[in-house]
């Protein structure tokens, strides 16, 4: 594959490992979904330029909409949980307990 | 003259006499019973009695009268006849001469007794029932005789309610006679259904009758008459009062089962099987009754317990198809075992109580009359020549030497005439001679009419009833009349021994030669282990079958470990497993994503 589509593929690998195994905060979870957001905008954007489709244009734009949405209600999930538990520290909270 | 006539007119005006003191009390008003106009009933019946008795022995008329007859459905009738042949014409003057004698003692013995009247009706109902029994000539009305002497055996043998033991004992006999009713009613059902009949004339098979029926009967006999395997019932049933034990005992009820087999001989005559197993069966119970009297300390047990064994004698001389010959030895036995029964109740009044013969001796001076006659009943018990026993019993020893069967039921069968002699020795040695051993103040008194009369009049029975019967009846059987001489004096042989072995063995009981327990006094003291065996290992086996069904299998296997609360119990122990791996933190699971994302992306390659 070319090595510009090795960039985003390894730019969202990473990413999602990172969504995997952070260490102590929830923030830096939210940060790599953002991560992965991203790579994956710049994914749906190259796509119409080499398959020569203008139509799928919109795409990208109707993606990053919906990713705004999704890192607002990440972001009230973070301080809500840090309301509740005190801090954002992963350890403390539990499946199964709210 | 017409006899037949006078024959069953008188025996109806015999039965109507015993009837009185039932039937009047309710209709007449101020008609009340008492023990003396009891007594005077069944004497005035024993002498109507004698009327058939001697119209038989004259002329020899025999005659079946039908009464009443229920028609049950509709091709099977039950007539109520009676049937007056030579056993029930013989049997009903002899009964009824017994019973009177019993009545004038129980008189004496019995004279405390808040409710002697009750007392004496009973007695006279379980006559009758008796009577009924003995002179019915359909098995419905013999089953009324026979259920009737069952209750009544029950209701007078717990007499003295409020002793724990005379009710057990009472329990105990009744439930022994249900087993073995439990035959006679199977043979009832055979005959109903086959024959299609229950009188017993029309009973005699044309070829060889079905063992069925005929085991049935035997079992009936079995139970009745306490042969080895129904037997415990009678040493128990010596928890009722002396005149119980004479009348029902002795000489009448435990007849019955026997009577009942003589009845019905023309269907066991032809099959082998029935008469072998009679046989054998009457061997035993002979051999084991004797064994166990030989070391009883109770003289009431020692009666029983050779009643059981003569009944065992009964049984064998049936199952040598000589029915004749064991009615013969049902009549004399009556006498002289009332007898014995009756002394040995003037005895323990005499003794304020005392049963144990261990405690009494030299009774000889103290009690004449009643010792000599307890002297001649214990010399006709074990058949001293023409004494009344020995015109039976010497001749059913005869018959058994010289006809064809097993040998081993002949040998039982001697050797427990040589224990009868043993046994009847040692009582009579134990209870009349020697020192005194009983307390010191006793209230030795036997000058009382009632007393003396009965034992006296039943003494001169138990001499000449033998003589009597056997010159008058004429037997349908020949006897043998040569043999060996050897088997022709077999039963006084044997006697003899007996007798010495007694000698020696009373000596030992206050000498103190020989140690208390071996293994062979342990056998005849505990009645041959029968007791404790059958009465706790059944019911222990049953109990324990019915625990294991309804409680183990049903309660604890099936509804336990099986259904519900098995299927529970492995899930829970699944669940309990896997819960400790649900934590329920966020990294495990996000972890267990990343990996299986990365392998579906991996695999693909």
């Amino acid at each position: 594959m070319s090595l510009f589509h090795l960039s985003f593929y390894s730019a969202f690998t990473l990413s999602s490992l990172g969504l995997a195994f952070h260490r102590t905060h929830l923030i830096s979870a939210l940060l790599c979904l953002e991560g992965m957001m991203l790579s994956m905008y710049i994914a749906l954007s190259i796509w119409p330029v080499e398959n020569q489709t203008p139509s799928f244009t919109m795409v990208p734009v109707l993606m990053l909409a919906f990713s705004a949405c999704e890192a607002g209600t990440g972001l009230a999930m973070l301080v809500a949980s840090t309301r509740t538990h005190g801090s954002d520290h992963l350890h403390n909270f539990n499946l199964l307990q709210c | 003259m017409e006899t037949t006539l006078l024959l069953n007119t008188s025996l109806l005006l015999t039965l109507t006499i015993l009837l009185t003191p039932i039937m009047l009390p309710p209709m007449l008003k101020n008609f009340q019973n008492s023990p003396t106009s009891i007594t005077r009933t069944v004497k005035t019946a024993f002498l109507t009695s004698l009327i058939p008795a001697t119209t038989f022995i004259y002329s020899g008329v025999e005659s079946i009268t039908s009464y009443w007859e229920w028609k049950f459905i509709m091709n099977f009738k039950i007539p109520m006849s009676l049937k007056m042949d030579q056993y029930s014409m013989v049997f009903l003057p002899i009964a009824l001469f017994v019973t009177w004698s019993i009545l004038q003692f129980a008189t004496w013995y019995m004279a405390s007794e808040p409710y002697i009247t009750k007392f004496f009706t009973y007695l006279l109902t379980f006559l009758i029932a008796m009577l009924t029994l003995t002179i019915a000539n359909n098995m419905f009305l013999l089953f009324m005789g026979w259920e009737g002497v069952g209750i009544m055996s029950f209701l007078l043998i717990g007499w003295w309610q409020g002793r724990a033991e005379a009710n057990t004992a009472a329990l105990q006999a009744v439930m022994y006679n249900r087993i073995g009713d439990i035959g006679l009613i199977l043979s009832m059902a055979w005959l109903a259904s086959t024959l299609n009949t229950w009188e017993i004339q029309q009973t005699l098979h044309p070829q060889q009758t079905p063992t069925l029926p005929l085991l049935g009967l035997i079992l009936a006999a079995t139970g009745k008459s306490a042969q080895f395997g129904l037997h415990p019932w009678l040493p128990a049933a010596m928890e009722g009062p002396t005149p119980v034990s004479a009348l029902l005992h002795s000489s009448t009820m435990v007849v019955a089962g026997i009577f009942l087999l003589i009845r019905t001989h023309p269907m066991m005559a032809t099959n082998n099987t029935a008469l072998t197993i009679c046989l054998c069966l009457g061997a035993l119970s002979t051999l084991f009754a004797a064994t166990c009297a030989l070391t009883q300390n109770d003289i009431k047990k020692i009666i029983a317990f050779s009643t059981s064994s003569q009944l065992g004698l009964m049984m064998v001389t049936i199952g040598l198809n000589l029915p004749q010959l064991a009615f013969l030895h049902i009549s004399t036995h009556a006498f002289f075992k009332a007898m014995l029964f009756l002394c040995s109740g003037s005895i323990i009044h005499s003794l304020n109580g005392e049963q144990d013969i261990r405690k009494m001796g030299g009774l000889q001076k103290t009690l004449p009359t009643t010792t000599s006659c307890l002297t001649i009943g214990n010399l006709a018990l074990m058949g001293t020549p023409f004494l009344a026993g020995f015109y039976s019993k010497d001749l059913i020893i005869e018959s058994l030497n010289t006809s064809h069967l097993n040998a081993w039921a002949l040998l039982l069968t001697l050797l427990a005439t040589s224990f009868t002699a043993t046994y009847s020795l040692r009582m009579t040695l134990l209870v009349q001679t020697g020192f005194n051993r009983t307390s010191p103040i006793t209230p030795m008194n036997e000058n009382n009419p009632s007393i003396i009369n009965p034992i006296t009049r039943l003494a001169m029975g138990s001499i000449m009833a033998g003589l009597l019967i056997t010159s008058l009846i004429t037997p349908t059987k020949t006897p043998t009349m040569t043999m060996p001489f050897i088997t022709k004096t077999a039963a006084i042989l044997v006697t003899i021994l007996g007798i010495t072995m007694a000698i020696e063995l009373s000596n030992m009981t206050h000498t103190l030669t020989y140690p208390k327990q071996n293994p062979l006094t342990n056998f005849s003291s505990s009645l041959g282990f029968f007791n404790p065996l059958m009465h706790r290992l059944f019911s222990t086996n049953l109990l324990h079958k019915g625990q294991k069904i309804a409680s183990h299998l049903i309660d604890l296997s099936w509804y336990k470990k099986m259904g519900p609360e098995g299927l529970a119990n492995l899930q829970l122990m699944a669940s309990k497993t896997v819960t400790s791996t649900h934590t329920g933190l966020i990294k495990t699971y996000l972890g267990s994503f990343t990996f299986s994302i990365l392998m579906i992306i991996l695999s693909s390659y």
